[in-house]
């Protein structure tokens, strides 16, 4: 076996002793449940017959590419992801870090397009692909496919129209993709209806509309599944709706808790929100958190308070917009919050995954959240208990805030959008935005991409209304000819190890994506999908997929060959070596 | 437009459209015809577009029977829509029944008017999730199998003899993606599934157990079609006439019966 042939992986931490003997039940466990399948898949196939594999098929395993979707919660333990990529951001450290490493610096040269699958898109995909055994789920609006992960052929399709009446992003249809748990297949809808389908036929198992009272409600993100629940935020933020983050029995879809982002009167928090105005205060939750399970603690960020950009009506913090939220899986009561843009005006959503990170920080080991946040500042907290431990500025043209004090919380530079508009950077596009982020165990680096621009904010109050956004304003875009960079933070030297022009006239939506062999994976701003060194960025092979790219990678393997996918504009594109 | 509704009715066609065995046909040659011939004017899910108007209603529905939409899409419209007499009728037929799939799955409450239903709806209900093992391999609202297709939604918009022909002749028309092959793969090994693609380079099987086998072309030496699907095809006998009917009225009723859990914002 070459080495261009060969999946090695690698782990970045050794268990505790409970773990490791948690871990070898479980591993006996499956192999008698393995044993009963081959078995049974071998009866079935020739009843009495001499039992044989299949060919280009692996014995079966929840690793291997065979066929069976069955992920049991050990599965989304795994960490890192190797051969299945079982939710949105691979693991629950939100690292989108791969330990595949057949594709490696010396052979990327020659990774070659294996398929394109072209789903009936409404508005560019922004999924990322989910793939198990060998079948991949991808969503497109309200349509959700598995495919052959080899070939990209369908295997189902779940229909579902869009919904009429929606606004704003909802009213885009954006759809970031699946989560999976046992024979089941999970998704929201853009009128934030949670879907449970047979990942076995894609047919409808139940649907639960979760976010009711407000028709501004919408969602475009992808579910998270923690233990036997499903877990999913909300969008509609500058819109006018009261955010929230829910969980529902995986099973039958009862709820079982919920977060309102947004304190009601009597509520701790409530002091920004006179009258009945927390329940247009925004602080949506439209990206998947991310899960530690030794801490038992589950992090989800939190968008900009609403209106935008007017703060007149919500003085104070307006908590918890803007904050990254440390939750109770079990219960959903809040441990802790962090708060990066206390009294938002710039539309400074704080929802860019909260990547799980242990390393040391200046010589000591922590339990961190690595963060880069759209205000322009990449954070590093300690995610026992919330404290702020380091931040590093990264947009240069950053005006909005004279720094942060020793707590974290920005000094303000008095920026105040009124009727005339203030120019303030970055942009209200943020200086990073929800495209993924990426952190590399092994070379201590955390990857994400970055963009250098300023708008003119305007604000123009009125009041709130069903059917219409609740921005209160008139944005005037600044530098529309902005600068797009990836980024390499260097978690040994907190400072930045590359930082990556991105030359091109369309401004990039596409995330990063890490592997063990030292690649970083990710689409530039002239529609290329791009594979670069991750010592230091230099690009080391290219793809033009002529269309944006809106979404992020992600890697996996089927019958021992690695391949990255990613969705581009209409599209869904798969690169492996030849 | 009165004219064209008479002709409408005078003209019933004698075929019914059957996806009870289908996986999602959305794979199928309906769906490719659909994006072939439709979608270019109707939009992708069916919704209009600048030139031409939905074929979805707001509530979801496709609001005209089969054998008007068979006309419409065989003969064209005064008001412009070309005729799709050449494609054939097997086409047009696979375009009808990826339409239907365009509808949204929340039960509207404009159940056909044909709903009548004579048989006894429990009794049925039992005998679908019992003796008569239909829920072994169709779901119907949440529960029962998934190697065949979903009935959730299977009878609403279909008359009970339409339902009861398709339960007692299966197969008519097979829908490919149902179809039972047996493949023999180079190593010798059999293995026997539901056919859920197939081109000049793969084949993808679904065997019982849920399992998918993707597989090669050049890893298989033998490819045996059985046209036919799962789908048993004695129910005719092996269930009696009030069987028959009360499982068919379960279907018709249970359709019409919204899927969405009520959820109240705490």
């Amino acid at each position: 076996m070459t080495s261009s042939t060969r999946l090695a992986f690698t782990t970045t931490k050794r268990p505790s002793r409970n773990v490791r003997l948690f871990r070898r039940l479980l591993r006996a466990m499956t192999f008698l449940w393995l044993l009963l399948a081959i078995l049974a898949a071998s009866g079935y196939a020739q009843p009495g017959g001499p039992q044989k594999h299949l060919p280009r098929q692996r014995a079966a395993s929840s690793d291997d590419g065979n066929g069976i979707i069955n992920v049991q919660p050990s599965d989304l333990l795994k960490q890192p992801v190797a051969v299945n990529w079982p939710s949105y951001n691979g693991d629950y450290t939100g690292a989108r870090y791969s330990s595949l490493t057949q594709i490696t610096p010396r052979n990327v040269g020659q990774l070659t397009a294996q398929w394109v699958f072209h789903p009936r898109a409404v508005s560019p995909l922004e999924v990322t692909p989910v793939v198990v055994a060998g079948i991949m789920f991808v969503t497109s609006a309200n349509d959700a496919y598995a495919l052959d992960a080899k070939t990209g052929k369908v295997l189902w399709h779940h229909v579902r129209a869009i919904s009429q009446g929606l606004i704003d992003d909802p009213g885009q249809h954006h759809n970031r993709g699946v989560a999976i748990l046992g024979t089941r297949v999970y998704m929201e809808t853009d009128n934030a209806h949670l879907l449970c389908l047979d990942a076995r036929s894609g047919h409808l198992i139940w649907d639960v509309p979760y976010a009711t009272g407000n028709k501004n409600y919408g969602a475009t993100s992808a579910p998270l599944i923690v233990k036997d629940k499903v877990v999913v935020g909300i969008s509609g933020g500058d819109d006018g709706v009261r955010g929230f983050v829910a969980a529902f029995d995986a099973e039958t879809g009862a709820e079982k808790w919920r977060f309102w982002t947004i304190p009601a009167p009597g509520e701790k928090g409530n002091a920004s929100w006179p009258g009945d105005t927390y329940l247009h205060g925004g602080g949506t939750t439209w990206l998947p958190g991310t899960y530690d399970s030794d801490l038992n603690t589950l992090y989800w960020g939190t968008g900009n308070p609403a209106p935008d950009y007017d703060g007149s009506v919500r003085p104070g913090d307006d908590l918890y917009s803007s904050c990254l939220l440390a939750l109770d899986p079990d219960t959903g009561t809040l441990k802790w919050y962090f708060q990066f843009s206390p009294h938002d005006l710039y539309d400074y959503d704080a929802v860019q995954t909260p990547v799980i990170v242990n390393a040391r920080l200046k010589g000591q080991p922590h339990k961190l959240i690595v963060t880069a946040n759209r205000n322009g500042f990449l954070y590093i907290l300690d995610r026992t208990n919330g404290k702020f431990l380091f931040a590093k500025p990264f947009i240069n043209t950053q005006n909005w805030a004279k720094g942060l004090d020793e707590n974290g919380r920005p000094i303000s530079a008095g920026l105040i959008p009124d009727e005339k508009g203030v120019r303030v950077c970055p942009a209200n596009g943020g200086g990073t935005n929800w495209y993924s982020p990426s952190y590399n165990p092994a070379a201590h680096m955390f990857y994400f991409r970055s963009f250098e621009a300023c708008a003119v904010l305007q604000s123009n109050p009125r009041p709130f209304e069903e059917g219409r956004s609740y921005y209160a304003t008139g944005i005037r875009n600044g530098d529309e000819t902005g600068k797009g960079y990836i980024n390499a933070f260097d978690l040994d030297t907190l400072d930045f190890a590359w930082r990556d022009l991105q030359i091109g006239r369309h401004k990039g939506w596409g995330g990063v994506m890490s592997t063990a062999a030292g690649l970083v994976v990710f689409g530039d701003d002239a529609q290329n999908f791009v594979v670069a060194d991750g010592h230091t960025g230099k690009p080391l092979w290219h793809f033009h997929v002529g269309q944006l790219i809106h979404a992020s990678p992600m890697s996996y393997a089927v019958d021992a060959k690695q391949y990255f996918a990613i969705a581009a504009g209409s599209d869904v594109f798969s690169f492996a070596l030849p | 437009m009165g004219n064209f509704l008479l002709l409408g009715t005078l003209l019933m066609f004698g075929f019914t459209v059957r996806d009870a065995n289908a996986q999602s046909s959305n794979t199928g040659p309906g769906a490719q015809r659909f994006m072939e011939y439709c979608a270019g004017c109707h939009g992708a899910d069916g919704k209009g577009g600048d030139k031409a108007p939905p074929l979805i209603s707001p509530s979801g529905r496709v609001n005209r029977s089969d054998s008007d939409l068979f006309r419409i899409v065989h003969d064209g419209t005064r008001g412009g829509m070309p005729p799709f007499a050449q494609i054939g009728d097997a086409n047009i037929q696979a375009v009808l029944q990826f339409l239907r799939t365009l509808e949204s799955n929340p039960a509207s409450e404009s159940a056909s008017p044909e709903t009548a239903v004579t048989g006894d709806v429990e009794a049925g209900r039992a005998l679908y999730f019992g003796k008569a093992q239909c829920s072994q391999c169709h779901l119907m609202q949440g529960e029962g199998g998934f190697i065949a297709g979903s009935l959730t939604n299977y009878g609403r918009n279909r008359t009970a003899d339409e339902v009861r022909q398709a339960i007692t002749t299966p197969d008519s028309p097979l829908v490919p993606s149902s179809q039972v092959v047996t493949v023999t793969t180079k190593g010798g090994q059999k293995l026997t599934g539901v056919l859920r693609n197939e081109d000049n380079f793969n084949l993808d099987l679904q065997s019982q157990d849920g399992r998918y086998h993707l597989l090669a072309r050049s890893d298989v030496t033998d490819v045996r079609y059985t046209e036919h699907s799962l789908m048993p095809r004695d129910y005719g006998t092996r269930l009696s006439p009030k069987e028959l009917n009360d499982i068919v009225s379960f279907l018709v009723v249970a359709s019409r019966t919204p899927h969405v859990k009520k959820v109240d914002a705490r």
